[in-house]
Formats: C-alpha cells, sequence, structure tokens
C-alpha cells in the first residue's frame, strides 16, 4: 500500500499559500515547510516495559523561510490556524523585525546571499508501505518482544552467560513533509522502522552491553524477523565477556560492514559537508579532483543510495533527493550541500539540508553515506592478512574535517594470526588516524554490503537527525589503542 | 490568543478526566526562541521560534501492575483528535504492565516563588555583545558561532492535583575557534550551555579556547607513554563525574546497569557528591522536576560511600527510595589538594579530546587527544594526537581531585581532576 499523505498537512496548506503570499509582498522569496509525522516506540525488557506515540521524528509544525535584502531568516511556529493566515502574517513580520532592529543596534552586517531560485514544480510522492505505524497492533508488537526478551533471557543463561536482561526496542515513523513556495508544491510521505536488541551481562565486575540493530524503508512488518538477532546479541555478549585488551599499535584489519559505514560516515561524510566549504572549515574544498584513497576506494552518498531510514522524495528545503559520487576510484569528485551553502558556493544543491525537525534550522546533513562492493571475499581478506583484527561493532565515532583526523571506538577486535581467526577478542577499540592514509591503505573489498540505520548523527555535539551509512568488507591498515 | 491556549489545555484536561484512565499526568510546554548564525561576525540568518505541545501520559491500574503509554500531542489537535489518542493510549497502556507505583501527590517546594519571565531580547543583545567583545587576535579568531536563547514554560499537571509552572531562561552558544601560523589553520569547538549570558564567563571561555587554539599550532606528536598520569581540567572532565551521577540513578540499578549500593565505596575517599537545587545561572534551575516532584538539596555520596540513589517516581518506589525526584544540577566537592599541587612531577594535561566518552555500562573512558601538554623532566611540550583510554573502576584507586571548583552549566566540579595509570597510546 501506499503510505498516505496527512489530512492534517493538506487541510492547511491552503492557509499556508495564503500565507506564502502576504509574506511575498514584504519579503522577495518565501517557502514553507509543514510536518505531521506520527509513531511508535515499544522498549521491552525483564524488568521494564514501555509504550510511547513518539519517535525521534515525530512532530507537528511549519517553518517559514524569508528573504530580503541578502538576508535569509526564519520563524517556526506550532498551532497555525489556517483561518488566520494574516494575524500569522503580522507575528512573523513584527518578530523578525524586532530581531533586526537589535542586530542593527549592534552593528550586525549580514553575509549576503543570493535569492533561491523558485523554478514551477509539484510533487505528490506517497511511497510504498506495508503497515503504517497508526495501524500496528501495539498488543501483539508487545507480546512478541515480550517472547525475545524472555528467548533472550533463556538463550543466554544455556550459553553460560551470567544474564542480567534481554532488552529489545524498536520505533517506527511515518513521515509526512509539505514544501510549499510561490510556484512550488511538494508533498511527501514515507514510513521507516528501527530497532535494536541486546544483551545485558554481568561479568569480571564489569557489565557489558551487546546489542545488534535492524532498519529500513518499511513499517513495523521489519520486526517480524527480529527473534532474530537473539544468536547475534548473545554471540556479541559472550565474545566481550572474553575480551582482552589490545596492545596499542598499528595493525592490518579487516573492517566490517557497520564499522565500514561508520569510517564513511566519519571520514567523507562529515568532511564533505559543504556548508563547511563555506566556513572554512573542511580541508575536502581543496582536494576536490584529487586522490584521498586508493584505487578500490569509491563512494556514493544520497537519499537515492538505498532503502533506509533518510531516504525521502525531497529533502527540508525542496531540493529532489540525490545520488552523489563522492570518490571515484580513491578521487574526491564532489561534496553534498544544501540550497543555501549551494548559492554562496556557486554549485548545485544535493538533496542534503535536513533540519533536526521543523523547529530547527537547515544545515548539510548525511542521508545514506556507502562504500561501495568489490571483488574479494571475506575468506580471501582474512587469509591475507599476517598479524592483525576484523573489527566488528560501532559505538561512536568524531571527525575533524580541518585536518582529517578521524577517531572510532568499537567494540571488538577478532585477532588474525597467520591469515587465519585465533578465536581472541579485544575490546574495546579506539581506532584513529589521518583519512587519506587509512582509506589510502585500502587494498582488499568485499562483494557483499551492509546498511545500517537505526543510529543517529550529530551536527558537532547537537542538531540530532537520522542517518544511514555502510559497505562492504574492507581491508586497511589503522592505529589501534 | 493566550485565551485560545489555554482552552487547548483545559480540553485536553476535560477528555483525561473523562478517558476512564486510572491515573494521568500532562506537561504543557511552550518555548520562545531567538537564534543568531554568524559566520565570522557577519549574520548567516536568525530565527524565531515559537512552539508549544502537550506530553500527555495516561495509567491504568491492573491489581499489582501498573500499564501506562505516552504521546505528544500538538497544541492546535482538535477535540476529536485528542480524544482518539488518549483512547489509544488507554489501549496501549493495558499490553505494558510494570509493578505497580503511585504518581506524586502535591508537595510544596521550598523557595518555588514566581520567577520573572526571561527577556529574550535583552539576553540576545548581551550575547550578541559579548561574542564581539570575544579577545581575537590576527592569528587566533572566531570562524562561526550560533546563539541560541529561549524562554521556557512548562506546566506540569497529574491526576493527584499537581499543577506547577516554571518559567526559565536557557541558552546555549556554539562556537568554533580558528588559529593559524606559517599558513596551517586549526580549530577548536565549544559547546557553552547556561540559563543567561554570563558575559564575563562567555569572554574568559572563549579567550581559553583562543589560547588552546594558538598552543594547538605549535605540538610535537603525541610519545606512546603507555601508563601514565592524565590531567583533566576542562569541558571533558564531565565525562568522569557522570560516570558516579549516572550509576546512583534508581533507573540504572533497577535495570542492573549499576550494582552500587548505599555505604558501598564507590569514589575516592574523600569525594562527596550533591544534587543541588540551585547553581548560578544553570539552565536547569527549577522548584519541581519533570513528574512534579520537589527539588532539594540531596547528598549523593558523602566522602567516598554512596548515600542515597536518586531518579524518577517508577524506578524510585521499586527501590524503596521515598521522596526522590529526578535531580538536574549536581556539585562534587571534597578536593583536598590545590589545583598547583596537582600539577607536580610527570603528567598530561589533556585540554582538547576529538570526543571524549565514558561509557556508562563499563565505565571505560576513551578520547583521541587534540591537544594535550606533556610535563616530563621539567620540561612542558604541547602534545596531539594519540589517545587515552582506561577503566574507571580500575582507575579509582589512582583518581585525585581539587579544591578549586569549575561550573559547567548545571555541574559543579573539581577544576583539576588527575588520574594515574592511564593508557597514552602515542603516534609516535
Amino acid at each position: 500500500m501506499k503510505a498516505p499523505f496527512s489530512s492534517y498537512l493538506s487541510g492547511i496548506a491552503p492557509g499556508l499559500k495564503e500565507l506564502v503570499a502576504l509574506l511575498r509582498k514584504t519579503y522577495d522569496y518565501v517557502s514553507v515547510l509543514s510536518a505531521d509525522s506520527v509513531g511508535f516506540s515499544v522498549a521491552i525488557s525483564q524488568r521494564s516495559k514501555s509504550v510511547s506515540r513518539q519517535t525521534m521524528t515525530t512532530e507537528r509544525g511549519t517553518v517559514v523561510r524569508v528573504y530580503r535584502n541578502g538576508l535569509y531568516a526564519e520563524s517556526a511556529f506550532t498551532g497555525f490556524d489556517p483561518e488566520k493566515a494574516a494575524e500569522k502574517y503580522e507575528e512573523i513580520v513584527k518578530e523578525l523585525d524586532a530581531q533586526l532592529r537589535l542586530l542593527e543596534a549592534a552593528g550586525v552586517e549580514p553575509y549576503e546571499t543570493g535569492i533561491l531560485p523558485d523554478e514551477p514544480r509539484t510533487v505528490f510522492a506517497e511511497m510504498e508501505a506495508g503497515i503504517l505505524p497508526e495501524d500496528a497492533d501495539i498488543a501483539a508488537l508487545v507480546e512478541k518482544l515480550s517472547a525475545v526478551s524472555g528467548k533472550g533471557m533463556e538463550q543466554g543463561k544455556e550459553k553460560g552467560l551470567n544474564m542480567i536482561d534481554f532488552m529489545v526496542r524498536v520505533s517506527s515513523t511515518h513521515v509526512c513533509k509539505m514544501f510549499l513556495t510561490e510556484k512550488q508544491d511538494l508533498r511527501q510521505s514515507y514510513v521507516y522502522s528501527d530497532g535494536m536488541a541486546g544483551a545485558l551481562v554481568a561479568s569480571r565486575e564489569r557489565t557489558e552491553m551487546a546489542y545488534t540493530s535492524l532498519s529500513g524503508r518499511k513499517g513495523p512488518e521489519l520486526f517480524e524477523t527480529i527473534e532474530e538477532k537473539i544468536p547475534e546479541a548473545l554471540r556479541i555478549a559472550k565474545d566481550l565477556v572474553s575480551a582482552e585488551r589490545v596492545v596499542p599499535g598499528e595493525y592490518d584489519v579487516i573492517t566490517a560492514p557497520e564499522v565500514t559505514g561508520l569510517i564513511a560516515h566519519e571520514a567523507f561524510g562529515h568532511g564533505v559537508e559543504m556548508d563547511m566549504f563555506v566556513k572554512g572549515r573542511a580541508l575536502g574544498a581543496d582536494y576536490i579532483g584529487k586522490r584521498v584513497g586508493s584505487d578500490r576506494v569509491t563512494m556514493h552518498e544520497g537519499a537515492l543510495c538505498a532503502e533506509d531510514v533518510t531516504s525521502y522524495a525531497f529533502d527540508d528545503e525542496g531540493t529532489p533527493a540525490g545520488d552523489v559520487t563522492e570518490i571515484d576510484h580513491g578521487i574526491l569528485r564532489a561534496g553534498i550541500c544544501d540550497a543555501l551553502s549551494a548559492l554562496r558556493l556557486g554549485v548545485q544543491p544535493t538533496g542534503n539540508g535536513k533540519r533536526e525537525s521543523f523547529s530547527h534550522k537547515v544545515y548539510t546533513r548525511m542521508t545514506n553515506t556507502l562504500f561501495d562492493s568489490g571483488t574479494d571475499t571475506l575468506e580471501e581478506m582474512i587469509a591475507s592478512i599476517k598479524k592483525g583484527y576484523l573489527l566488528e561493532g560501532m559505538q561512536s565515532g568524531m571527525e575533524d574535517p580541518k585536518h582529517w583526523g578521524i577517531q572510532c571506538i568499537l567494540d571488538r577486535g577478532y585477532e588474525i594470526i597467520d591469515g587465519k581467526l585465533t578465536g581472541k577478542v579485544v575490546s574495546p577499540l579506539v581506532m584513529t588516524g589521518y583519512v587519506p592514509d587509512l582509506l589510502g591503505s585500502v587494498s582488499m573489498v568485499s562483494g557483499d554490503r551492509g546498511v545500517f540505520g537505526a543510529g543517529a548523527c550529530g551536527k558537532g555535539h547537537k542538531e540530532w537527525v537520522k542517518v544511514a551509512d555502510g559497505g562492504p568488507y574492507l581491508k586497511a591498515k589503522v592505529r589501534l589503542g | 490568543m493566550a485565551e485560545i491556549k489555554n482552552t487547548a489545555l483545559d480540553t485536553l484536561l476535560e477528555v483525561l478526566k473523562s478517558s476512564g484512565a486510572d491515573a494521568w499526568e500532562v506537561t504543557d510546554r511552550e518555548e520562545a526562541g531567538w537564534e543568531f548564525y554568524f559566520i565570522r561576525h557577519r549574520l548567516d540568518q536568525h530565527r524565531a521560534k515559537n512552539v508549544r505541545s502537550f506530553s500527555v501520559k495516561v495509567y491504568r491500574k491492573f491489581g499489582e501492575f501498573l500499564g501506562s503509554a505516552a504521546a505528544e500531542i500538538a497544541c492546535d489537535a482538535s477535540a476529536d483528535e485528542m480524544r482518539r489518542t488518549v483512547e489509544g493510549l488507554r489501549s496501549d497502556a493495558s499490553y505494558v504492565r510494570n509493578p505497580f507505583y503511585t504518581l506524586n501527590k502535591p508537595c510544596k517546594a521550598d523557595g518555588g516563588a514566581a520567577q520573572e519571565a526571561p527577556d529574550l531580547e535583552a539576553i540576545s543583545g548581551d550575547f550578541l555583545r559579548a561574542m564581539a567583545s570575544a579577545p581575537e587576535t590576527d592569528t587566533e579568531d572566531l570562524n562561526s558561532y550560533e546563539i541560541f536563547v529561549s524562554r521556557i514554560r512548562t506546566r506540569f499537571l497529574n491526576s493527584e492535583g499537581i499543577d506547577v509552572t516554571a518559567v526559565y531562561p536557557s541558552s546555549m552558544v556554539e562556537v568554533v575557534v580558528n588559529a593559524r601560523k606559517d599558513g596551517h589553520e586549526i580549530e577548536l569547538y565549544r559547546l557553552l550551555n547556561s540559563g543567561t549570558c554570563d558575559r564575563n564567563q562567555l569572554v574568559k571561555e572563549l579567550a581559553e579556547t583562543l589560547a588552546y587554539g594558538r598552543d594547538r599550532l605549535a605540538t610535537s606528536p603525541t610519545p606512546a607513554l603507555e601508563k601514565f598520569d592524565v590531567v583533566f581540567s576542562t569541558d571533558p572532565a564531565k565525562e568522569l563525574y557522570w560516570y558516579f551521577i549516572d550509576r546512583l540513578n534508581t533507573s540504572s540499578v533497577y535495570r542492573g546497569i549499576s550494582d552500587w549500593k548505599p555505604g558501598d565505596t564507590v569514589a575516592p575517599a574523600s569525594l562527596t557528591l550533591k544534587a543541588v537545587k540551585y547553581l548560578p545561572n544553570s539552565s536547569k534551575n527549577a522548584a519541581y522536576d519533570p513528574e512534579g516532584a520537589p527539588i532539594r538539596d540531596l547528598t549523593l555520596i558523602e566522602n567516598g560511600k554512596a548515600a542515597v540513589y536518586w531518579g524518577g517516581r517508577q524506578f524510585s518506589q521499586y527501590l524503596k527510595v521515598e521522596d526522590s525526584f529526578q535531580a538536574s544540577n549536581f556539585a562534587v566537592s571534597g578536593g583536598t589538594e590545590s589545583e598547583a599541587e596537582l600539577r607536580t612531577g610527570d603528567y598530561l594535561e589533556v585540554v582538547e579530546f576529538s570526543d571524549f566518552q565514558c561509557d556508562f555500562f563499563t565505565g571505560d573512558i576513551a578520547g583521541e587527544i587534540r591537544l594535550g601538554y606533556l610535563h616530563r623532566g621539567g620540561k612542558v611540550t604541547p602534545v596531539c594526537g594519540g589517545s587515552v583510554s582506561g577503566n574507571m573502576p580500575e582507575l579509582m584507586g589512582g583518581f585525585r581531585f581539587s579544591k578549586e571548583q569549575r561550573q559547567y552549566d548545571n555541574l559543579l566540579i573539581p577544576s583539576v581532576t588527575r588520574i594515574q595509570n592511564v593508557t597514552v597510546t602515542g603516534v609516535e
């Protein structure tokens, strides 16, 4: 079935169009983004249960963007009454003018920017969905997840694990967004879901959390297979409780797809967000057309690159979804860009202008960030390593686009000696390095690929949005601590 | 407008009261915000925000169990939509049954007098002037910054009769600092939260960051130090103390993440940790917590021993902790040595990390070094690269902290913390 577009947004659309027309008398450019997204979250463990009709991206509200005298301004609000567009117009102009008076009194000069184009365009995208979050059978889902939690506990104990709990968390969101200008009317509706299953175990005076995740541009039907995640979570838990500390140093490693995704995200995800180019905060601006990785490295970014949690039809500025080849056989080809940064840089926007919610500013943000697959097999890659690790499980990462430093905190390293896994596990791991060195060392790439969208991404330490990343197994050389 | 808004809340309350729910909670949250975004000192864009929503939780009793379900309801939801949502929550609540607990009852907080509504324009003006007065030089300056000023009003009501309102300011500045030398440029990042604008404190923070930027340009690669004394004296030090705070939360204890018990030695002998109701210019000063419980000063760790848990209503009752609350400000004290005494001998003082983290579950700490000062053999060398790592329980024996304190928004902690035997991976 198609995910139906919000009747609430359809209902306020005429009033918002009237508001756009009124604002156009005062401003040279006006756009409106309205969101009405619903969903649910369920968390089940042996110790507590919860259900909420909220997720990270459920919201209802509107933001207006206006332009005058080289300067953009925005007003975000809830509770729009389509019968009172004129009142809202007065409120917006009055408050933004008050801000301008304060800024003028403080002697602030604008960062002058050109006007956004407004070509006639209409989009009405209701994407395919299975079950809608609002139609989900919560009773059946709670029962299913409770059974999974119980089985996880039972099977963990059978494996000799000192189980504290087995947790299952899922969420599903029906996103509806409407972008309006004087000449554009864009509307989209899609559903995405994500979840995790995790074992909490005690060991040697430590508490370890072992988890595995799932995600997709699907409805709650995604959770039908969540029971299959139990063995993986328990396998990880068993590995963590037996893990030793790594001897710090430089190693040949194989990165599992989720670690590959983290590298993609931190290295040439944040590294080529072009709002950073505008501010002179990214080294990538000077490296377009130059080598940043080995011949085996090709990377794509865009909402069209995969069907996962952030695979939309248009971004929060109305730009169509894209698929950017960022790195082509080791050569940095392009970055990703929101609409205002594109104006300032004289390039085309790539469909990567995203907001944390309707009430937040747009920044250049990632969608699906993925390394392309190669032709090697995991077995060949392991056999090629004299001494090193197979790296699995990601905890967090941090970029440094100014210097291309990278920090990834990883879960586990599986020792490889003379081309064979020894069974020894090390944890936790801090992987650090210089991005071109890391990508330049990529010597083998597997033929398969994984995409992971259960996490979220911040800009600096705020502005959290959904992203997905991934890729194949990569063989590279990194520093581990 | 105010009349229309109150009508929405009144409608929601009527819906809840007639829903058949055994209990309910509502938080009516309204935020007015002004935001200013700068590239260098030129205005990128300015924004206004006026948003409101209702957070609702519905409860149903099932003998020894209590079901509950939560939702956010839009402030312009119709009465029908509110009814449908609440009915859905009643249904959801019957599927998730947790051990029974009771909601908070009305209890007057000490000093919970009405606050003056923050003036967005005045606070914004203070921030604009403070940022313009940053002590920049030809080689160290502000790359970009973002100013967020909010006036937040929350009204919490529950079926037990609580009806409390708070109005408070909440501000945030994100700033990126550049420093350059011989054609090479670096950046440092800060995210500073506060109630309103404390101009002197803000300029002091900026001056410190600009100075670190200058030193970052003169770094050598961090040598492999293996096990070494590491000093924390900037923002990442917060992570070390959040570890103690989080491990005493009733949610962590009930869920089995923490096994700490009152009376256990959980911290260095002289360390005392308190939940405090008020910290100067904290963005978290409040008379009541999000569930309507009065907030008060409470000692959580005294001289290294866990004293009492803290936390929300549900898990506190499960652990038989009465009169608990969701604390929002914390203060750590008890240091017996001065900053100067802690900065003696050989040590590595790391002031900038890529991202320093303390794992909530394991106590593992880790971070890549962006700027450190290596004090060895009487010589001081600025260093960069490599990482520090360790495990809090294993490092506790070598954990020392200063008498002097430093405040980071809602957290007042020792200004200098020194830990022995931290693993330092170098890049040489």
